[in-house]
């Protein structure tokens, strides 16, 4: 028989090192030849889409376009160090010090406009397109590829750090604050389950998440379908068969992840609630998407037929299983 | 040794090679087209995906001798005079890259499918491209991609 159920799973996830832990990321800035501007900073892409988030923060902080950046990364003898791409820290800890050594960078600029355009201070100056403007006259205005020029022996830069703020938890209590900032996310489902085979067909998806702020509401999406997709695998078929050790399956035809059929289209919800402490209010979302998934799927099972189901991965063969054994139990 | 002509990318190779040697060998190792990915090396996983005389192939299945003969496209051969072809620059603008391991294959699949079917259902897309597995992007974003170079390939 065939039977439909709906179920939700919700989450929170502390990002970055957490429990006190240094979490550190630096970040250097440059004017070279030409006017362009340089970034210079360990954040690694993964295709997570690092690059082009990090490029964006610095452009916005900048007042330039994605195309006046150069992103100079993953070669650690070329620039400071920002740790690791992972505990979806980047787009928070990253951002923030590339947006510090971009407006650390600004107050060159300034400095440096003040003097080339004899000013007697910095106030009212304005970075706009590639120039550095007085707002209130803007006669007065010098362009980066000038300021390059002027300075290319003294090459103007900025440097920028953020330490990401968390408390160790008291060993006694428990009570801290392990992780900031953390993100939220929701997902629904229905599932057919089919009582006779124990196969499970996902119908409908609907999944929002929580971003602070979507820097690239695209690249979020696909995030987004990705961690689905990879926690469909998790919840329906993918079982690791570990021998002392060593992996039994490790082929494809073994280990199966989902292909692009048993994926479904998944409507996607962006929720935009700013970050004070996050660069532009952006939180990173990388680990979380993957978290409610499961838990809605097996929220769904459970709706459908009233078994609750606490091992994964629910392959056909471990769902018949649980509905017997349900069977067995009703009938003592 | 052995002796084989295979056009790729509109181009005539005459090559010796070992007998050995698999498709994907001749094509990385032999000619330096390392567009061409091999991610299982056992049928599994389409990131080795070619088009051998206008069907797909799994390239680390085929052996090279076998492909005396035949003509190959290879992703480094979709370009045309410095143009993206519709499917790669729909993938970009779709976002459906993402580690991009995958994509050469994914994007071959795509354009094989849309060669022989121009209108594909949502489902025919899904099915084009089972045969490439993607552990980044949930799929979604190529299918979004497949509908956008649809539309470009029938405005060209
Ligand atoms: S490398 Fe050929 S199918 Fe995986
Ligand atoms: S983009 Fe990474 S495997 Fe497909």
């Amino acid at each position: 028989m065939k039977k439909r159920g709906i179920g939700v799973g919700v989450s929170f996830y502390g990002t970055g090192y957490g429990n006190g832990f240094p979490d550190i990321s630096r970040a250097i800035v440059r004017l070279l030849p030409g006017g362009r501007v340089g970034i210079y900073c360990g954040v690694t892409e993964v295709g997570q889409g690092a690059k082009t988030a990090m490029i964006q923060i610095g452009a916005e902080t900048l007042g330039l376009t994605e195309k006046d950046i150069d992103l100079i990364h993953e070669d650690t003898s070329l620039m400071p160090d920002s740790g690791t791409a992972a505990a979806t820290r980047q787009t928070y800890n990253t951002g923030n010090a590339i947006k510090v050594a971009c407006e650390n960078m600004r107050k060159e600029l300034f400095e440096k406009a003040k003097i080339e355009l004899e000013l007697n201070s910095t106030a009212g100056l304005v970075l706009e397109n590639g120039e550095v403007v007085l707002s209130f006259f803007p006669q007065k205005r010098i362009s980066f590829k000038r300021l390059s020029e002027i300075y290319k022996d003294e090459i103007i830069e900025a440097g920028g750090e953020f330490v990401a703020q968390t408390t160790t938890m008291d060993p006694e209590t428990g009570q801290g604050a392990p992780y900031w900032p953390y993100t939220f996310n929701a997902c629904a489902v229905e599932v057919e389950v089919d009582t006779n085979t124990g196969i499970v067909d996902l119908l409908r998806a609907v999944f929002a998440q929580d971003a602070g702020r979507a820097v690239n509401p695209h690249l979020l999406e696909g995030q987004m379908d990705g961690g689905f997709a990879m926690a469909l695998g998790y919840a329906l078929f993918e079982d690791l068969k570990l021998e002392n050790g060593a992996m039994k399956n490790n082929k494809f035809s073994k280990y199966l992840i989902p292909t692009a059929m048993d994926m479904i289209d998944v409507e996607k919800i962006i929720i935009e609630d700013p970050e004070n402490t996050a660069p532009y209010g952006a939180k990173g979302i990388g680990e979380p998407v993957m978290i409610p998934i499961a838990p809605a799927i097996l929220n769904a099972i459970y709706n459908a037929i009233g078994i609750r189901i606490t091992e994964l991965p629910v392959t056909p063969e471990n769902l018949m299983k649980a509905i017997r054994e349900a069977e067995a139990n009703k009938q003592n | 040794m052995v002796d084989i002509s295979i056009t790729v990318n509109d181009k005539l190779y005459k090559i010796s090679i070992n007998e050995n040697m698999r498709l994907i060998d001749v094509l990385r190792d032999e000619l330096g087209l390392i567009g061409t990915k091999e991610g299982c090396g056992e049928g599994e996983c389409g990131a080795c995906t070619v088009i051998m005389d206008g069907e797909i192939v799994n390239s680390c299945l085929v052996m090279g001798f076998q492909a005396d003969g035949s003509s190959i496209v290879t992703i480094e051969g979709l370009e045309r005079e410095g143009d993206l072809h519709p499917v790669q620059r729909a993938y970009i603008e779709a976002g459906a890259v993402q580690c991009g391991f995958c994509i050469p294959g994914m994007v071959l699949s795509t354009k094989a499918l849309l060669d022989k079917n121009p209108n594909p259902s949502d489902e025919e897309i899904r099915e084009g491209i089972s045969g490439n597995l993607c552990r980044c992007t949930g799929y979604n974003k190529m299918l979004e991609a497949t509908k956008k170079a649809m539309e470009y390939i029938k405005g060209e």
